[in-house]
């Protein structure tokens, strides 16, 4: 089976700050947008691009599919309306939790990879995939820690979750790069370890290093590591480049779009 | 201790300086409860903007300062309480605080409310006073606070 953005080479995360960019990208086939940043409706410069056949992926990143409770049902259905309203081959979200015990921890918390965590995962995937029409990928996420006691490996982890759920992958390069580098593993292969064939697109962004460790920052330029790491994935899946904040000019954010499609060997889109 | 148990530990710890659950390495978690904060921080200067200028460059580590042992309560409410524990030092934040206090009515416990009744609030600018006036909904200053 092929991912339902099969072909669709490289992107960019359409985010406000950059609406003019990707407006401005003649080859753009897709894109994807945070799910949470559409409460008040969808941009006109998204429905532009929608309009234009670019594939836009509501993209959540509050839903805690690893949270021991059910998805609030409210979060489930606005993931399912901007699948509908933007038209989405498919949605994505982390495999992660961000809040527990009433508390918001304000970002992604790596799990437990344990067959209990699994299974709870596994229930929330589930839920998630009787509201959403289109097909979901899971995004496995950096972290500077891991928990003690892990049951799994990372690849029988997500294997396990994937076959259960029949989810996608949407694998982060530079997620597998930050958390390589902060175990002191060797990137490639981590990332030969993992079900790659199911991979439905990849996230590439860049960061930094400070205080000993590499921090998945997105708002640093992308690391020739990282792009090298892009190399080694076969059958040259779609890749979207994450960039949430410290803005650069448009060349150099078109710079990198090329530099990803070039290790890609997917088509220019920048021209 | 259950799964939700121990989340729900971990995540104390990383946002209200709640003790490190054992097994945990503490420099990584250290490191991830500062890279929290400096996230948090940067949202709350997104919301108040002119609060988080008012500090000259020193943003990130008073609010980081202050909010360490507090759980977060949102970007809105995280910097109205700081705003409220350490008062506004420009003109420009004395006036972001008090269009937000003219506009929602917030008791510091529960979430902000839009007001249904006229308020005027006063702003001190440098010599001067300005006035913000709320009625309907829309905020009106009176004065500069330039």
């Amino acid at each position: 089976m092929s991912s339902p953005l099969a072909g669709r080479g490289t992107g960019i995360g359409w985010r406000p700050e950059i609406a003019g960019v990707a407006a401005d990208l003649p080859g753009l086939r897709f894109t994807e947008v945070i799910a949470e940043s559409l409460h008040s409706g969808v941009p006109p410069a998204l429905s532009a691009l929608a309009e234009r056949g670019v594939a836009v992926v509501p993209h959540g990143v509050k839903l805690s599919l690893g949270g021991t409770d059910e998805p609030d049902p409210g979060r489930v259905s606005h993931l399912a309306w901007c699948a509908e309203v933007l038209g989405a081959p498919l949605i994505s979200e982390h495999i992660a939790f961000v809040r527990a015990g009433g508390l918001e921890a304000g970002h992604l918390l790596p799990v437990p990879r344990t067959r209990e965590q699994a299974d709870v995962i596994v229930r929330n995937v589930l839920r998630v995939k009787e509201s959403v029409s289109v097909p979901i990928a899971l995004e496995p996420i950096a972290a500077l820690f891991s928990w003690p006691g892990d049951e799994l490996t990372e690849a029988e982890f997500l294997t396990d979750i994937l076959d259960r759920t029949g989810a996608w992958l949407l694998l982060d390069v530079a997620n597998c790069y930050a958390n390589a580098l902060n175990r002191g593993e060797d990137p490639l292969s981590s990332v030969e370890r993992l079900p790659l064939e199911r991979i439905a697109y990849m996230h590439v962004a860049g960061g930094r290093s400070a205080d000993g460790y590499y921090h998945d920052t997105h708002t640093d330029p992308v690391p020739r590591e990282v792009l090298d790491l892009l190399k080694a994935i076969p059958g040259a899946p779609p890749a979207l480049l994450e960039r949430d904040g410290a803005y650069p000019a448009a060349e150099v954010l078109k710079s990198e779009l090329d530099a990803i499609s070039h290790a890609c060997g997917h088509p220019v889109i920048t021209s | 201790m259950t799964l939700a148990e121990r989340q729900a530990a971990l995540v104390r710890a990383l946002v209200t300086g709640a003790e490190i659950p054992p097994g945990f390495a503490a420099p990584a978690l250290t490191a991830t409860r500062s890279a929290l904060m400096r996230k948090r921080g940067a949202e709350v200067a997104q919301v108040w903007p002119r609060l988080a200028e008012s500090h000259n460059g020193r943003w990130l580590e008073a609010f980081g300062a202050w909010a360490g042992q507090r759980a977060p309560l949102g970007s809105l409410r995280d910097g109205w309480d700081f705003a409220r524990d350490h008062p506004p030092q420009t003109a420009q934040a004395r006036l972001e605080l008090a269009l937000r206090e003219a506009t929602f009515a917030y008791d510091g416990t529960t979430a902000p409310r839009r007001r249904k009744l006229p308020v005027v609030r006063l702003v001190r600018a440098h010599r001067r006073l300005a006035a913000v006036i709320q009625a309907g909904g829309r905020c009106r200053v009176i004065g500069s606070v330039f």
